[in-house]
């Protein structure tokens, strides 16, 4: 063996340990997890959406032409588009539903009580008006659901079939009415945009702002939010994990072990030490990403002001975000405290890191991409049970005033913590943190080593 | 004489392998304790279960009568261990790193006679102010002697002091030890190099696989054996065995 094969050999020996093979197959099966889960949710957002048509009798609509006297409405043309991509006529009803009446706050509470994300509203004098040649008004009417980032894809999907509505009506009137010369009215007979999208927010009605615009505020306001946690917690995790490594390879640890200093001290001072430098990381991240997006916004704001939508946090607000910021800190810090028991010096310090990591981008990913709303039961029960995931919420979850989801976060990480600390005191009065896993007689149990 | 130190057969298991089969024995207040014994004898096992740092697996030990199993708190006040191979962190000064220990100890007035007492004994003259990973083997050496007399322990456990030390800084510490000795802080130290032992203790203790395999003043166990040395005891006792 030549010299340098020598070397790279006992390097690799050293750098593919167990730890960190198992946690690069983890990130693996994480991302492989996450794209599913991002292309299920392109797909369920990109599908024909479920619309409810109200007043479909407002648009029918008599036309002339060669082969006689036919009709045509918006649900007409909607099932026939629906059946031709592909959906069973006996399932279109599960799709469209049609809602014969007038008034569209009967709209609002029948979307309310059923569920229906979208709808069309079609303005009682809507064939009064083609007929005589000015433009027909249909409203669409959006409820505003908060998802992650592709959950909102829908309403756009809706907007375009309402753009292929008024493009298949004019191709009509175009073919009949041969007299009219306002090609303005020919070509865009129908009037549904600008006002006429009204998006219900938190059981308030807003014109002009479909549910893609605020989705895509809110993000802007709060995205930053899960990358900074994930970002102070893997920090301020390996801090901790890397000075319990460095105690035990330079025995300051076991000389800290025989002074005159309660165990819950030593725990106690190092988790509060790490936290207030987690904290002024985080604050310093804050005011950085705050100047930043406001030196975006200046020049590509949106006009929209999510005060006018009711989506603003008060004092008290920010207040249960940096709490649970807080407490989520003190999580990372009690979960690296057990694992940093472990570590035997400062170089197996660095792997114990990657449990830690993965627990921060898991939610992560998930709050961004689908968001706690717009995510199953098993992917909530597995975001509420990691702690980081509960102040990575928080901010959005208190603009839909979804105040109880944030207390019982913090409540959990209490739990949590107060937990990581007792276990973390226990490991303190045992022997692990002088002799490490090796002898420990569950660990030899469970390996079945002798 | 008060007794400073009792083990009453002592036991220690890692996992399955028992590493100390036992070990029964009483140091008297203000006497330098040695205990010796090869490689893997079990020195460093036993000296950390009296430092209240690894659970005794059965038997007691008891330090100026505070039991270590029970009253872990009291003997912490009363003894001091310095681990074998030990460092001190590595960003703090040598005065930083007395100034920190001190603290647990005293506050105000009394905590800087204490670190002025440390500094005396450190005797690192100004690199005292260096940062301690600047430091060479003997200096870091003093510097964890002087942080280990510093608060007036009543029991001071050295595990391998003098090991890879040169001449001078041996002979130093040496020095330091028997003087403290004198002022009546009871010392256990283990050690590789018979001739220290020899000179230092006042009564040493042979370990061999986790047992006790003999106890006595140096001079009573050179007379025992008919040895000039106490390499040559150590060596006839642990064949013997
Ligand atoms: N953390 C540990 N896990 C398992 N076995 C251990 C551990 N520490 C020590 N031992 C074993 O216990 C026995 C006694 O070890 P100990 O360190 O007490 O020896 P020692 O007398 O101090 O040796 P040395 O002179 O080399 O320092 C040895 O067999 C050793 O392998
Ligand atoms: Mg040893």
């Amino acid at each position: 063996m030549s010299h340098i094969t020598n070397i790279i050999s006992k390097e690799l020996k050293e750098l593919l340990t167990p730890g960190s093979v198992i946690s690069v197959v983890l990130m693996v099966v994480l991302f492989a997890g996450l794209g599913g889960m991002i292309d299920s949710e392109i797909e369920k957002a990109q599908a024909f959406p479920e619309l409810c048509v109200v007043n479909e009798d407002a648009s029918i609509i008599e036309f002339t032409d060669a082969d006689g006297t036919y009709t045509w409405s918006i649900s007409s043309f909607l099932e026939d588009l629906y059946t031709s991509s592909g959906i069973p006529e006996d399932e279109l009803s599960d799709y469209i539903r049609l809602v014969d009446s007038d008034s569209i706050d009967e709209a609002y509470a029948i979307m309310d009580e059923e569920g229906i994300g979208s709808a069309l509203f079609v303005d009682p004098d809507f064939s009064k008006d083609i007929v005589s040649g000015t433009r027909g008004v249909v409203e669409q009417i959006y409820v505003y659901e908060p998802t992650g980032m592709f959950g909102t894809v829908s309403s756009s999907v809706v907007s375009s079939v309402m753009s292929m509505i008024n493009e298949d009506l004019s191709k009509r009137l175009l073919g009949t009415q041969i007299d009219m010369t306002d090609y303005g009215f020919l070509t865009e007979p129908i009037d549904y945009n600008g006002d006429n999208v009204k998006t219900i927010v938190n059981g308030k009605v807003v014109s002009g702002i479909t549910p893609q615009e605020i989705a895509g505020e809110v993000s802007s306001q709060t995205m930053m939010i899960p990358i900074i946690i994930m970002i102070i917690i893997m920090m301020v995790g390996s801090l901790v994990i890397s000075s319990m490594g460095s105690e035990k390879e330079n025995k300051t640890l076991e000389t800290l072990l025989t002074l005159p200093i309660k165990r819950t001290s030593i725990v106690a001072g190092k988790i509060i030490a790490a936290a207030i430098v987690g904290l002024v990381y985080g604050l310093a991240y804050m005011v950085g990403m705050s100047i930043y997006m406001n030196s975006l916004t200046g020049t590509m704001s949106s006009g929209l002001n999510l005060e006018d939508l009711g989506l603003t946090l008060s004092v008290g607000d920010y207040a249960l975000v940096m709490l649970s910021m807080f407490l989520s800190i003190i999580c990372a810090l009690g979960i690296c405290m057990i694992l940093g028991a472990f570590a035997k010096n400062y170089k197996s310090a660095q792997t114990m890191t990657m449990p830690l990591s993965i627990m921060a981008m898991i939610p992560m990913f998930i709050v961004m991409f689908s968001g706690w709303y717009g995510s199953g039961a098993l992917i909530q029960a597995v975001t509420f049970a990691i702690p980081f995931s509960h102040p990575m919420m928080a901010m959005q979850a208190l603009m839909y005033d979804d105040v109880t989801l944030v207390l019982s976060g913090i409540a959990y990480m209490v739990v949590f913590a107060v937990a990581t600390i007792l276990i973390t005191v226990k490991l303190y009065n045992s022997d692990i943190l002088i002799t490490g896993l090796g002898q420990n007689k569950t660990v030899q149990k469970l390996t079945g080593r002798k | 004489m008060v007794d400073a130190l009792v083990l009453n057969d002592v036991r220690k298991s890692y996992g399955n392998r028992e590493a100390v089969h036992g070990i029964s024995l009483t140091v008297k207040e203000g006497e330098i304790f040695g205990l010796i014994g090869h490689n893997g004898a079990g020195k460093t096992t036993t000296l950390r279960m009296i430092s209240t740092l690894l659970n005794i697996t059965s038997g007691t030990i008891s330090v100026y009568g505070y039991d270590v199993a029970t009253e872990p708190g009291k003997v912490r006040e009363i003894i001091s261990y310095l681990p074998e191979d030990a460092g001190a962190y590595k960003d703090l000064t040598g005065r930083a790193y007395l100034e920190f220990i001190a603290g647990f100890f005293a506050s105000g007035k009394e905590r800087d006679a204490m670190v002025e007492k440390g500094m005396r004994l450190a005797d690192l003259g100004d690199r005292i102010d260096s940062k301690v990973d600047t430091y060479s083997k003997g200096m870091m050496r003093r510097l964890l002697i002087a942080r280990a007399i510093m608060p007036s322990p009543k029991l001071a456990i050295m595990d391998e002091v003098t090991s890879g030390l040169d001449v001078i800084n041996a002979f130093e510490i040496r020095e330091i030890i028997r003087e403290i000795a004198r002022s009546g802080v009871t010392v256990v130290m283990s050690s590789h190099n018979m001739f220290e032992v020899d000179m230092l203790c006042d009564r040493v203790g042979v370990i061999d696989g986790g047992n006790l395999i003999l106890l006595g003043t140096p001079g009573e166990l050179k007379e025992r054996y008919g040895a000039d040395t106490l390499e040559e005891v150590f060596v006839k006792a642990v064949k013997n065995a």
